[in-house]
């Protein structure tokens, strides 16, 4: 019974930092329409960008937020020099453009900032927080913690008139146009938000594993969540996490040793698969989307 | 910015190689090495430093004269871990000379075997690669040249048996989800039943980002020793965990994968114990190091970062080219320049006992054995730096030789 305490606990802890990274998706889709499959590579961006203030000798609190300036202002430059042009196209057009952003920051960050692994300290103990027999990742409810925080704040943020605003967006770029609203300020505000989202999810990654590229490949993840929850949801984004984490970490739990490979992927894989074929828009998303 | 040279060619890093001196026919005679590798995607976490090693020790060489004039170069290209890149860049290089191509990419190096087989070229493996390449007779010119994955985990049981023995114990070995992570279990299994311990293997997935669940199994299994088996990022993930669920720093042992950066993402002080395989000696204070640090790195010929000499991976890559060096020297002087892909192969079969002024464990290629003795040593981290635990050694030949010639039977067979 521990032992599956410890698996559900730990897992909707990663669950919750899979959120994290999933959230930068939701919040684009839900402002701009857009599907956003360069997340990943922002999560990694971000990384490498507060390791860099933290390597100038700046505390940890300070460099993330000179990270999450950064990372609005980067945000804002891929709205205005490459998504402005897509508004109005085909979203399959913007998909694989998201998709070139990706794979370009992939290889431009690492190859100019260096591929080893970096260290980022968060000062949280490796000490478990231990309960009866059950351990628990520090760092995971550090993260969990986070993403619960940052989760609610973006809740709160659409029910402001900015937020608003930009659902007005989402829904109708043309309309949007015609009532007077700036589809390309709404669209470029997410894309900053979502970086500084993505601020958020590179440093707790990157303090439990480092900084590097394999941080972009918590895009996989955060797919399944937000397919789970709802490609428009927040509120989808908290439970598509804490379900995919908790089957991601006890199924594997019980199964990998006894069949010789690691079947987490094949669980996130699942996820996908099944939520597709037997409810396409998500637990919490909105049956009218339209998907590609 | 260095990928942007390695990715823009070859033609000035081969004129700083070579000093951009020297006669003409001494230019004739240029041996051409292609170190054509994966500086943007899975093996970025060695390639910089192992590469940065190869680069600075021919630098050396060629600064020291060369082989009696004869001078090397370097061509150096990205291949991001695909086939197809990597068939690209060697055709490129086989048409501008080369005759030795490492590519350190176990993906790259299979795409080519048959091909190098074919062009009578040396591809070395160092570290990388099929382990059963190391049966000389089936793969003519793929030279391993250090322990393969089995001969590691040999080495590592062997340290056990003379550290309190193996019978009884219980081993976990924690392993990236992929060949490469379960290659040295079938090794492991047949040492099981031939030295009663019990072995459990628990795998993670890939890149080994998250591993909680996998350590919370590990840690009700109760070990006595554990054998991390990943690469990059994953590795200090994995002695996290480890210690997070209370195993001891020093009952963590792992494949040749950890080194400085590793330490610094985990941390000096919590790492200290953790145990590793090493198939080169560490640091600065070995002549061949020393040597470099003079007459390149002093002279501002460095290929990069100076801070990374003496490292892990800095090290592998100049012991790659020391031996690779030693070949060409061997094989000009029992054949004479122009050097070509057999001579420099039968110049790697003459490799009797050489250790680089004992800077790796001493290396005897033969016809047959490709894998050059498979022996390494146990270093451990004691806080500040690797320090060896153990001598140069390798272990359990008989059983890693099985496995070689079982390979190779398969290959031989096209399964």
């Amino acid at each position: 019974m521990a032992y599956f305490l410890e698996l559900l606990l730990n897992g909707a802890l990663t669950g919750l930092m899979y959120s994290l990274v999933a959230l930068g998706f939701v919040l684009i889709y839900k402002s701009a329409g857009v599907p956003n499959l360069a997340q990943g590579a922002l999560v990694m961006t971000a990384a490498y960008v507060v390791w860099i203030f933290t390597s100038y000798g700046l505390p940890l609190w300070l460099a993330v937020l000179l990270g999450a300036v950064a990372m609005f202002a980067l945000g804002l430059l891929v709205e205005r020099f490459l998504l402005r042009r897509m508004v109005g196209q085909p979203v399959i057009m913007v998909v694989m453009l998201t998709l070139g952003i990706e794979i370009l920051l992939r290889g431009l960050v690492p190859g100019i900032l260096g591929a080893a692994p970096k260290p980022l300290n968060a000062g949280i103990g490796l000490s478990p927080v231990i309960i009866g027999d059950v351990f628990l990742n520090r760092a995971y409810i550090v993260g969990g913690v986070v993403a619960l925080l940052l989760i609610g704040a973006s809740l709160l943020f659409f029910r402001t008139r900015l937020g608003t605003k930009m659902r007005a967006v989402s829904d109708d770029h043309l309309a949007s146009w015609a009532v007077g609203l700036s589809v390309e300020r709404a669209i470029g505000l997410s894309w900053g938000i979502a970086g500084i989202a993505a601020v958020g999810a590179g440093t707790l990654w990157g303090a439990v594993q480092g900084v590097d590229w394999t941080l972009s490949a918590l895009l996989f993840p955060a797919i399944a969540v937000v397919i789970l929850g709802g490609v428009d949801s927040i509120a989808g984004v908290l439970l598509g996490g804490l379900l995919v984490g908790i089957l991601g970490s006890v199924v594997p739990g019980y199964l990998d040793s006894y069949v010789g490979g690691s079947t987490r992927d094949v669980v996130t894989s699942l996820i996908i698969l099944l939520t597709i074929m037997i409810r396409p828009y998500g637990i919490f998303g909105r049956e009218d989307i339209e998907r590609i | 910015m260095n990928w942007l040279k390695k990715t823009m060619g070859s033609a000035t890093l081969a004129f700083a190689l070579a000093g951009g001196a020297g006669t003409a026919q001494a230019q004739d005679d240029t041996i051409k090495f292609a170190l054509l590798q994966d500086f943007t995607a899975v093996y970025t976490f060695v390639t910089g430093e192992y590469n940065q090693g190869q680069q600075d020790y021919l630098t050396l060489i060629n600064e020291e004269g060369g082989l009696d004039g004869t001078m090397f170069e370097a061509i150096v290209r990205d291949t991001g871990n695909q086939p197809q890149r990597g068939i690209e860049a060697y055709n490129r290089s086989r048409e501008e000379g080369a005759i030795l191509f490492d590519f350190l990419s176990t993906p790259v190096s299979r795409a080519l075997v048959d091909q190098v087989i074919q062009d009578e070229v040396v591809l070395i493996t160092a570290l990388h690669g099929r382990g059963d390449a190391s049966d000389g007779t089936t793969f003519p010119y793929v030279f391993p040249m250090m322990a393969t994955y089995w001969s590691q985990a040999t080495v590592l049981a062997q340290y056990i048996e003379d550290n309190g023995g193996l019978e009884g114990k219980k081993i976990a070995i924690v392993h990236i989800d992929s060949p490469f992570g379960r290659e040295p279990i079938p090794v492991l299994e047949e040492l099981a039943s031939e030295k009663n311990f019990e072995l459990r293997a628990f795998p993670y997935a890939s890149p080994g980002n998250e591993q909680s669940a996998t350590w919370s199994e590990v840690r009700r299994y109760r070990p006595d020793a554990v054998f991390i088996w990943g690469a990059g990022g994953g590795q200090s993930v994995s002695v996290r965990e480890a210690i997070r669920n209370g195993i001891a720093p020093d009952s963590i042992h792992s494949v040749v994968w950890l080194a400085e950066t590793d330490v610094a993402n985990v941390g000096a002080d919590v790492m200290t114990g953790v145990k590793r395989f090493e198939a080169v000696a560490t640091g600065s204070d070995s002549p061949i190091i020393q040597r470099i640090q003079e007459k390149v790195i002093d002279a501002g010929k460095g290929a990069g970062d100076s801070a990374n000499v003496g490292t892990t991976y800095y090290n592998i890559g100049v012991a790659t080219m020391a031996v690779s060096v030693e070949a060409a020297r061997l094989a000009l002087e029992a054949h004479g320049a122009p050097l070509d892909g057999p001579k420099l192969k039968a110049g790697f079969e003459m490799i009797s006992d050489f250790d680089a002024d004992g800077f790796m464990p001493p290396v005897t290629i033969t016809e047959s054995d490709h894998q050059g003795g498979g022996s390494g040593r146990v270093g451990q981290w004691d806080g500040n730096a690797w320090v060896p635990v153990g001598d140069w050694g390798a272990a359990f030949q008989e059983i890693v030789r099985k496995e070689i010639e079982a390979g190779a039977a398969d290959y031989r067979e096209g399964k």
